[in-house]
Formats: structure tokens, C-alpha cells, sequence
């Protein structure tokens, strides 16, 4: 044990003025590096479409300058080992006998434990101002499990509810089920399997489920909220840039939950109204989902190429359907309005089409 | 110089005398590499801890290919945007049956192997404390193994809800038949909790009450401290899962409300039921590879472990904290505001005691004179990966980033990093240090390097790309994407492909070494440490005489002994092969 | 555990009884190890339970429909019997232990048969009661946490019976206490582990409203 400690002395003696120079060096384009990827983590990102998105993007170009600086500084110091340190050919003798360094083990828990503090504060200060996770309350379930299916929903029973429902305008019902989403605007009595929104207001929803957990996930606007059967969730979040985005099941949801998708799209106040308006005047129709065409077709095959599945839910008869393709709407990442489209109105499709 | 005690024969022996072999015992008793009755061992009910630990390990390494050759089916249908490849039935339960098989079937009983071959050699015991119970343990695996197989074939296919197996999903039961995927499933596991449990009491009672004399808490090797670790939150933790499991076949067979939200079951509750273990399932996993890493750096550098004691203390730190951080896994849950705020901090607590290590290790290697076996590299290529998934673990740790990437390609890619990069990488580095001891032989080093540098550019190909597809916004567990995802996707399934090849050098260099590898000696390595003090492989009972410790463990550059009753006192007797071989670090002559 | 082998985990120096490879020796050590294993699994156990009495207690305060519809709550009267009668089994099996000690094996058999008994009233009232509850196990939350909750106990106290009814036979061998007790000592403590867990239970579940 003495002679660990004696070495160790030894060697804090022998590091000079170079060294120090070329350590502080080293630690300054470990810096420089570190920012720089801080900055490339903006681009790794989808575009930046909700209030929310610009707090969560901070954040994570700061834990990657951060995180960035350790890996380097780390994975430099062994790799400079690597290459310099290793024993000369046919040397059996063994290394310095260095046992611990108490003030450097000191450096290395009480840095990490500021650095932690700092990231958990940044992170505990965005969650605060994202504030996008209102109360939830008990949902009557009232169908069996075992087979899938929409049944409507008695209306609830009085229960509390958030103050977010009582203001201005109540709030959109997001219905999720197995495998298509629905958007219901209360006020405006309109039914959708695309969810439109006005451009810089924040968007107030009920989340809730017909069958299984599914997960409301729309990466532009860095939103996610799984949705539980049982209970309604208030959930709310502002969008301030117009486009088409992509809203994803993100919580797996049985067979055909990768094709659990639709698309947002937000777009003026007065594009907005005149699609309400256009959707409201449109009489209500079962809309396609790839769930439902893809389980159809494998219904009618001799062979079965899959094992058994839940049947999926009755498509959703709304007023407004998008057609459910999943690549040629996705938006351009430099410029997302050159997608957008004036949105005809929908004509009662032919399921046979 | 400690190479003076390679040297060393005891006080009575003249210089021309050879000093003493290993007494022989009965050819029953000796594992002799050549002895003809000698592989029947590794196929029967044997309670030597020796024959246990290297059936746990093969038995797993099996289902880590098979998990694996699941995995290829996967990235093949992952290679195009569209489901295309194979019916989605069939994705749903690859990825659910992947998942269950590498965790239940592969790194729960090869780190039990590995704890079984090599603990009671570190403390200095003849065997675990309850060697019958230890071979129960063992059997049991192939059990559960063969229900989680026969899964496939009953009518409905395996589980197909993930292997978090999340109600209202797992309970749907399609066929609506009593045995169907989902419930052998729960069974499986069940069986598996039963095994693992079994394996923790005889770990930890042999760790507390059967260490050599002299032998206290700090002259134990940092393996076995990892390893008491590990198993006491497999103790703590597992009856949670059981419990959750048993409700929620209860749920699925009975008819029972548990976690149906139509009869006023709460889903979330079995989400905390299954995390409250499931995370410190994780630390169960990594524990035993950091003590690896501790084990092995000290040799290929030839200096001591940088803390030890410290490193030591904060395995256990680690198994505290992991039992108050699992709701980061729900952070996008049905969890309210306040429990995600409480959670994060606890969670990016654990990392600081884990932080320690890594500093420690680099610090160990630092300064040494390093030798880049294949061994060493294994090591250090796991502490890459280590390094890289503990920066994306704090990052997920955020809860407004979380939300972000939670249950997207993202998480896929960090515990990849940490699983299929610091475990396996762990694990093979303990296989090529330890294969001589195990074997007798030596395996081939440029097979070694070929199979590294193969592994390390597998799991980078296959797993960083996984990161921008998650912040991209892929979601996990899908058999087709949008488009927009599939250039990486293409890129991470070379890489799995690649993966999937470089088992190859490994299965070669394992087989043809075992069988017609160079004799090792007790010492390859010159490594200090009780196993080493024994011969290569280890007679029957392990030590002649128990050995009586009296430094602590890597005590290399100084020259006290390890043990005060064994000739040479740190090292055993010159070996047969030549040690100038393993000193230069190039490929065993042969 | 004997404060001799605490002595050996704590004291470094070398006890010579370790050196040996007799069968002796072994033998020696793996009793011992037995208790202290079986107290480590014990440890373990009693996590199921308390998994259980965490659902219990988060299902109890957080459904909206607790008890079954018509159910007004359960009868305490019965159960309560049940408990003193199970909670002195705990004291009988205690001066059972102690008969063996002093070698004294009618006076064990005696007690030990007594506590069989004790145990087996208790199971008898636990399916009388469970024969006269209007609900079942699938009626709800509660109907489920309450059978999942006696009936695993009610699992163990059938364990505990039937190693007791083991230990009893084996008294019968001749000289088969020479060596030690671990038997009997670990399905005595056993037995009153499954009398904590019960009282635990008994508090959640009929005396908490």
C-alpha cells in the first residue's frame, strides 16, 4: 500500500509545465468538438413543429455536447494507451503498482455528481415548461376482451375532470384502436382518421382507447403519450409550423400495430375552419386503414402465411378519411408546405374500390 | 520484480529437481483433456461446479445463436419499408420470442455459468455450498428452453406481446385455446424465476460462508463481488416478476381482472409489477461483466485494479439504487407528472457509482504495460460500447427526451450497445482469459483477433444507426416503416448480417482448440488469482490443500504473495508451455 | 447458525476444520450452510408476498368498484378464530423445538403433532370459509387479490403442514438427531414465517375497511 501511494506522488511531481499545456490543449478541442456536436444533434432531429420541439431539441444538444465531451475524453485517454502504452516484446516485468489515487477518485464522483445535478435540472425545467401531460379519469370499459371490436361508449359518468376540459373549447377525442386512429372535434360535431390543427394555438386532447394500450406519438412535435384503456388523458400541446406530419402508434399494439399510422396536419386558422366546415357537410363514411385491406386480403387466401390474429376493429366511420398511404405525403424535410394540398372533400367511397 | 517468483521451487528441491506435478487421483476423478469417458461429464446430472458452469455456458451460447439466427429473420424484414418478408404474425412473434430467448435463455444461464465455473475457484472452495441444488438449477434450463421452443408450434405461434408481454395485448388470445403461446410463455418464465432463485441462495451463501481463511470482504476478487451483487437483486427482484406473471396468467387462463381494464384491472399496475424487476433484471446482467472487465484488465496491463475497494462497494451501490429507478421505463405511461420528475433523478443517480468503474478501469489500464490479447481487446471493446450506452442511458433518463425516443429505435440501439456490446464483448473476453484454465488448452490468437475486429464492427454497423432512426422517430417493434427510415435500416441489417458471421472464427477456434488446442499450463497468463494457483483444468476438488490468502487481490508490481501454503506463493510452477509465447502477446505458435 | 461458524465468516485467521477434506468436516459445514441458505430463500419468498399486498393495497385505494356488487365486507369473527388458533401453533412448535433439544422426543412428537393439528384447523376454517363467500375469484379486483392472497398462504400453510408431517415420520428413525436438526429447525421457522405473512394478511384484508 505505501509504495502505491509514494508512486502515485511521484508521478503528480513529474507532470510539468508541456504536460499541463498539452492536457489543457487536448481538454480545449475536446470543448470545441463537443459544441460542435452539440450543434449537429439539431440536425439529427425531425423538423421542429410544436412549441415543445424547440425546448426537447435544447435539451438533447446540450446532453450531446456533454456526453460528447466524456466520450472523447475517455475513449482518447485508452486509445492513447492503446497505442503507446503497451508492453515491449518478450518484457515480463509488470506495471507501477498504482493501487488508487484518493484525490482523483475524489475529482471523478464529485464532477459527475455536478454534471448529473445540471442535467437533471435543465431536463426537471423543460418537462415544467413542456407542461403537456394533463389529468386523467377513469373510463368505463364496457365490452368484453375477447373480441375486438368498436362498441360506442356509454358517456361518462361524472367524475373530475382537468381544468383544461372546461376552458375555451373542449378538448379533441383522440379514439385509438386496434388498428386506426380517429379524431372526434366535439364542438364542430366533426369526425376524422386525420387529425387537423390551427397553426400557433395550443391544441387541447382527450386520449383514449377502445381496446389495447396504444401510444400517441408524433415525433415533429416531440409529443408522446401512451394511451390506457380505462382512463381518458388530457394532453395538450401547441404546433407553430404548418405541414404534414406523421402520427405513429408507438406502443406496441398487436398485429398490425406498424401500420397503426395517420397523418397531422396543421395549417392555418382560416384553412383549418373551411375544412371543419367541408368535413361537417360531408356525411359519414367507413374509412380504409391498412389494417383492415391487408387483413381482408389474407382472410381470403387458401394458404395462411401467419398465425391466428385478433380480427381488427370495424373501420371508423367518420366524415373525413385520408387514403392511407404510408410514403408519397411525407413532407420535405427543407420545405414541408410544398406537400400540402387544398383537401377536396371526400366522396362516400365504395368499400369494393 | 515479481518474475522472480516464476522461478521459485520450494526450500526442499534442489535446483535440478523438477518441482512437484499435481498429485494424480483416480483417471474418474481427473478431467484429463484426453481421457475417453471425459465429454459425458457435460451431458449428465453432475454436481461439480466445474461440469454445471461450462453446461450453463454452452446451453446458452446455444440459444444466443438461435436467438441470433432470429434476429437475421428480423433484419431481413427490417432490409425493405414493407412487410414483406414474412407474414406480420410471424415478425410480432420473432421479435417477442428474440428478446425472451436472449435474456431468459442466453445471459441468465451463461452468467450463472460463469459464476458457477469460476467462483468457488476465487474464494478458494471446493464447490457451491449446495451442489446438488446446483445441478437441479442447471436441468431446469433446458426445461423451460424446450417450452419456449415448443411455443412455436402450437396452434396461434408463440407469444406475439413483446417480452414485456403488456396487458390488455398479452391477454387477447386469439385462438382462445387454454395452452397457447402467451401461457407456456408465462410458464417459461415462471420455471426460469424458479431456476434463477435457486442459483442466487447457493451463490450467495457460498460467497458469505465459504471463502477461504484469510479471505475477507477486500481480499475478494472483484468478479465475486459483482457477482453477490447480481444475485442478491435476483433475490430482491424476481418474486415481483413472479408475482406479475402468476396474476397475469391468472388473467389470461381464469378469466380473472387483474390487468383487464374491462372488469376494472389497472394495465399499468402490471407495467410496475414487471419494471419494479425487469430493471435490476438489467444490472443482474451487466454486474457480473464489469467484475470481467476488473478481472481482466489488471492481467493484459500488469498493474492493480485502480480503487479496488471502492469499485468493490460500488457494485453494491449499484444493486440499492436499481431497485428505486424503474419507472423511467413508463415515463410516457399512464404515470402521473410528480412519479416521472422522482424517477429521473434516481435514475441518473445510478449513473455515478457506474461512472466510477469506468473511470477506474481506465485508470487501471493507464500507465500498465498493455497486452492486446484477444482477450484484452474483448474487454476493452465492451468498455467502449459500455461508455457510449451509459452517455444515451443518461440521456434517456430525461424525462422531455424520453418522450421523445421512448419505445423508438433509439432505446433499441442503447440496450443493444449495452447487451450485444459490453455483455457479449464481457463475455467473450472471459472466455478466451479463462479458456485455458477451463480447457487445458490454448485457443488460437489470430483466430481471437479475427473474431474481435469482426464482433466490433458488427455491433457498430448494426446498432449506432439505430440512434438517428430513433430520434427520427422509427417506433420499435414494427415490421414495416415509412420510407424516410430506410437507408439506415439498410446499413443496420449488414451489420446484423455481419454479426451473424462472425460467430464463425469463435465456434472454430472453440472447437478446434478444445480438441487439439496447445497445452496451456496452470498459467498462461501469470495472472494472479486462486484459480490460477491450481492446474489448468483444475482437479476434481479444486485445491490439494485450501489455500490460505493473505494479500489483496492484483497485487501485481509488488511482491507479496497471494497465498502463504502454496509453493511459489502468487504464481503455480512454471508451466509446460513456453510462457515467452503469451508474454509477447503474438499468436500461439503451433 | 452456531457463533462458532459467525465467528469463522468474520475472523480471517484459519480454522484448521477447514483444511480437512474429510467427510466430516464437509458434512459440518453444509449443515450450517443449510440454515443460512434457507434464511436467504425465506428472504426471498417473502417478496411474493409483498408484491401481493402491494397490488392489494393499490387496487384497494385506487378502484373505483372495490367490492363485489351486494358484498357489504367480510366476517371477522371466523378468521379471527383462525388466527389466534394459528398464531399459538407458532408457540407450540417453539416448545416443540425445545422438547428436541433437551432430547425429550415423546415430549416433541407430542407438541409437533399438536401443531399439525393447529395448522390443519386453520386450513379446514380457511375452505369453510371460502365455501361460504358469495363471490369468486374473477369477481373483480377484489375477488381476485382476495383468493390469490389466503390461497397462496393457505398453499404455504399446506407446505408447512406436510414437512411437518415429513419430520415427524423421520423422528421415528432411530438415531436420526445425532447429527443436528437443520430439518426441524428450518420447517419450524418456516412455520413461523407463514404466521407473520398471516398476520400481515389478516390486517390488510379483514381488519383495514
Amino acid at each position: 500500500m505505501n509504495t502505491g501511494q509514494e508512486r502515485t506522488s511521484d508521478l503528480a511531481r513529474v507532470l510539468n509545465w508541456r504536460q499541463i499545456i498539452n492536457l489543457t490543449g487536448l481538454a480545449i478541442a475536446n470543448l470545441l468538438i463537443s459544441l460542435w456536436m452539440g450543434q449537429q444533434a439539431y440536425s439529427w432531429m425531425p423538423p421542429q413543429a410544436s412549441a415543445e420541439s424547440i425546448l426537447v431539441d435544447k435539451l438533447f444538444s446540450f446532453m450531446t455536447a456533454v456526453g460528447t465531451f466524456i466520450f472523447i475524453g475517455v475513449i482518447g485517454t485508452l486509445l492513447y494507451s492503446m497505442l503507446f502504452q503497451r508492453a515491449a516484446k518478450y518484457d515480463p516485468s509488470d506495471g507501477p503498482p498504482i493501487e488508487g489515487n484518493v484525490k482523483l477518485e475524489i475529482i471523478w464522483t464529485v464532477v459527475p455528481i455536478m454534471l448529473v445535478i445540471w442535467i437533471g435540472f435543465v431536463s426537471y425545467q423543460t418537462y415544467d415548461q413542456m407542461s403537456i401531460l394533463g389529468p386523467s379519469v377513469a373510463q368505463e370499459m364496457k365490452r368484453e376482451m375477447k373480441e375486438a371490436g368498436t362498441v360506442p361508449l356509454e358517456p361518462t359518468r361524472t367524475v373530475n375532470t382537468g381544468a383544461e376540459e372546461t376552458a375555451n373549447e373542449p378538448p379533441i377525442e383522440v379514439r385509438s384502436r386496434q388498428w386506426a386512429w380517429e379524431f372526434r372535434y366535439p364542438q364542430e360535431n366533426v369526425s376524422s382518421t386525420e387529425l387537423h390543427l390551427p397553426v400557433d394555438q395550443r391544441a387541447k386532447f382527450r386520449l383514449v382507447s377502445e381496446d389495447v394500450i396504444h401510444g400517441f406519438y408524433i415525433p415533429a412535435f416531440r409529443v408522446k403519450q401512451d394511451i390506457i384503456p380505462g382512463k381518458a388523458i388530457n394532453f395538450s400541446f401547441t404546433p407553430i409550423k404548418e405541414g404534414r406530419y406523421r402520427l405513429r402508434d408507438s406502443l406496441y399494439s398487436g398485429t398490425y400495430f406498424a401500420a397503426n399510422q395517420t397523418d397531422v396536419v396543421v395549417e392555418s386558422e382560416a384553412d383549418y375552419q373551411q375544412w371543419l366546415q367541408t368535413a361537417a357537410n360531408t356525411p359519414p363514411s367507413p374509412a380504409e386503414n391498412v389494417a383492415d385491406s391487408e387483413f381482408s386480403r389474407a382472410e381470403k387466401n387458401a394458404v395462411s402465411l401467419g398465425w391466428a390474429t385478433v380480427r381488427p376493429a370495424p373501420a371508423p366511420i367518420v366524415n373525413y378519411s385520408n387514403k392511407q398511404i404510408p410514403d408519397k405525403q411525407i413532407p420535405d424535410k427543407q420545405d414541408p408546405n410544398k406537400q400540402i394540398k387544398k383537401q377536396t372533400p371526400r366522396l362516400e367511397k365504395n368499400p369494393d374500390e | 520484480m515479481s518474475n522472480s517468483t516464476l522461478e521459485k521451487r520450494r526450500p526442499d528441491q534442489g535446483p535440478d529437481q523438477q518441482p512437484d506435478q499435481e498429485p494424480k487421483t483416480s483417471p474418474s476423478q481427473q478431467p484429463e483433456p484426453n481421457a475417453p469417458d471425459n465429454w459425458r461429464r457435460f451431458f449428465s446430472f453432475s454436481t461439480d461446479h466445474k461440469v454445471i458452469g461450462i453446461q450453463y455456458i454452452v446451453t446458452g451460447f446455444a440459444f444466443f445463436l438461435f436467438g441470433g439466427l432470429l434476429a437475421m429473420v428480423m433484419r431481413g424484414e427490417l432490409i425493405t419499408p414493407e412487410a414483406d418478408l414474412v407474414d406480420r404474425t410471424v415478425y410480432n412473434g420473432l421479435f417477442t420470442m428474440h428478446g425472451t430467448i436472449m435474456l431468459f435463455m442466453w445471459t441468465f444461464p451463461m452468467l450463472n455459468g460463469l459464476a458457477n465455473y469460476l467462483v468457488p475457484l476465487m474464494i478458494g472452495a471446493r464447490d457451491m455450498a449446495f451442489p446438488k441444488l446446483n445441478a437441479i438449477a442447471f436441468w431446469m434450463v433446458p426445461v423451460f428452453g424446450v417450452i419456449l421452443v415448443a411455443s412455436f408450434f402450437v396452434p396461434g405461434g408463440p407469444s406475439q406481446s413483446g417480452w414485456w408481454a403488456y396487458p390488455p395485448v398479452s391477454l387477447q388470445n386469439p385462438t382462445g385455446n387454454l395452452i397457447n403461446g402467451q401461457s407456456l410463455w408465462l410458464v417459461a418464465i415462471a420455471l426460469s424465476g424458479v431456476s434463477s432463485i435457486m442459483g442466487a441462495v447457493n451463490i450467495v451463501t457460498t460467497i458469505f460462508r465459504m471463502r477461504a481463511p484469510g479471505m475477507g470482504w477486500f481480499k475478494m476478487p472483484a468478479f465475486v463481488w459483482t457477482v453477490l451483487s447480481a444475485q442478491l437483486i435476483q433475490l430482491i427482484g424476481l418474486p415481483a416478476l413472479t408475482a406479475g406473471a402468476v396474476m397475469l396468467l391468472f388473467d389470461l387462463t381464469v378469466g380473472t381482472s387483474f390487468f383487464d381494464p374491462t372488469k376494472g384491472g389497472d394495465p399499468v399496475l402490471y407495467q410496475h409489477f414487471f419494471w419494479f424487476y425487469s430493471h435490476p433484471a438489467v444490472y443482474v446482467i451487466v454486474l457480473p461483466i464489469f467484475g470481467i472487465f476488473s478481472e481482466i484488465f489488471p492481467v493484459y496491463a500488469r498493474k492493480p485494479l485502480f480503487g479496488y475497494r471502492v469499485v468493490a462497494i460500488s457494485s453494491l451501490l449499484i444493486t440499492g439504487l436499481s431497485g428505486v429507478v424503474w419507472v423511467h421505463h413508463m415515463f410516457a405511461s399512464g404515470t402521473p407528472s410528480w412519479m416521472r420528475m422522482a424517477f429521473m433523478f434516481s435514475t441518473m443517480a445510478i449513473s455515478i457509482p457506474t461512472g466510477i468503474k469506468v473511470f477506474a478501469w481506465v485508470a487501471t489500464v493507464w500507465g500498465g504495460k498493455l497486452r492486446l490479447t484477444t482477450g484484452m481487446l474483448f474487454a476493452l471493446g465492451g468498455l467502449f460500447m459500455f461508455l457510449f450506452s451509459g452517455i444515451t442511458g443518461i440521456m434517456l433518463s430525461s424525462v422531455p427526451f424520453d418522450i421523445h425516443v421512448n419505445n423508438t429505435y433509439f432505446v433499441v440501439g442503447h440496450f443493444h450497445y449495452v447487451i450485444n456490446g459490453a455483455v457479449v464483448m464481457g463475455f467473450y473476453a472471459a472466455i478466451y482469459h479463462w479458456f485455458p484454465k477451463m480447457t487445458g488448452r490454448m485457443y488460437y490468437e489470430g483466430l481471437g483477433k479475427l473474431h474481435f475486429a469482426l464482433t466490433f464492427i458488427g455491433v457498430n454497423l448494426i446498432f449506432l444507426p439505430m440512434h438517428p432512426l430513433g430520434l427520427m422517430g422509427m417506433p420499435r417493434r414494427v415490421a414495416s416503416y415509412d420510407p424516410e427510415f430506410a437507408f439506415w435500416n439498410v446499413i443496420a441489417s449488414l451489420g446484423g448480417f455481419l454479426l451473424g458471421v462472425s460467430t464463425l472464427p469463435f465456434l472454430l477456434n472453440m472447437l478446434s482448440s478444445w480438441t487439439r488446442g496447445e497445452e496451456a499450463g496452470d498459467n498462461p497468463w501469470r495472472a494472479i488469482g486462486l484459480e490460477w494457483l491450481v492446474s489448468s483444468p483444475p482437479p476434481h476438488e479444486n485445491f490439494e490443500e485450501i489455500p490460505i490468502v493473505i494479500s489483496p487481490p492484483y497485487g501485481y508490481g509488488s511482491d507479496e504473495p497471494l497465498v502463504s501454503n502454496h509453493p511459489g506463493g502468487t504464481f503455480a510452477e512454471p508451466s509446460k508451455s513456453t510462457p515467452v509465447a503469451n508474454l509477447s502477446g503474438e499468436s500461439n505458435p503451433s | 447458525m452456531s457463533s462458532a461458524n459467525l465467528e469463522a465468516t468474520l475472523d480471517p485467521t484459519p480454522d484448521p476444520a477447514l483444511n480437512s477434506t474429510g467427510a466430516h468436516a464437509a458434512e459440518h459445514e453444509e449443515e450450517d450452510h443449510r440454515m443460512f441458505g434457507f434464511i436467504v430463500f425465506l428472504l426471498s419468498e417473502s417478496v411474493i408476498f409483498f408484491s401481493f399486498f402491494v397490488g392489494y393495497i393499490v387496487y384497494k385505494t385506487s378502484a373505483t368498484d372495490w367490492l363485489p356488487a351486494g358484498f357489504e365486507g367480510l366476517e371477522i369473527k371466523e378468521p379471527l378464530i383462525n388466527t389466534v388458533v394459528l398464531v399459538s401453533s407458532s408457540f407450540v412448535i417453539y416448545f416443540a423445538e425445545r422438547f428436541l433439544r433437551k432430547e425429550n422426543l415423546w415430549g416433541f412428537r407430542l407438541f409437533w403433532l399438536l401443531t399439525m393439528a393447529m395448522g390443519s384447523f386453520f386450513l379446514y376454517g380457511q375452505a369453510v370459509e371460502w365455501m361460504a363467500l358469495p363471490f369468486s375469484f374473477k369477481d373483480g379486483v377484489f375477488g381476485g387479490t382476495f383468493y390469490l392472497l389466503t390461497g397462496f398462504h393457505g398453499l404455504h400453510v399446506l407446505t408447512g403442514v406436510l414437512l411437518q408431517g415429513l419430520m415427524l415420520g423421520r423422528s421415528f428413525i432411530p438415531n436420526n438427531y445425532e447429527e443436528g436438526e437443520f430439518g426441524v429447525e428450518a420447517t419450524s421457522l418456516f412455520w413461523h414465517f407463514v404466521d407473520v405473512i398471516w398476520i400481515v394478511l389478516f390486517l390488510l384484508i379483514y381488519v383495514w375497511r
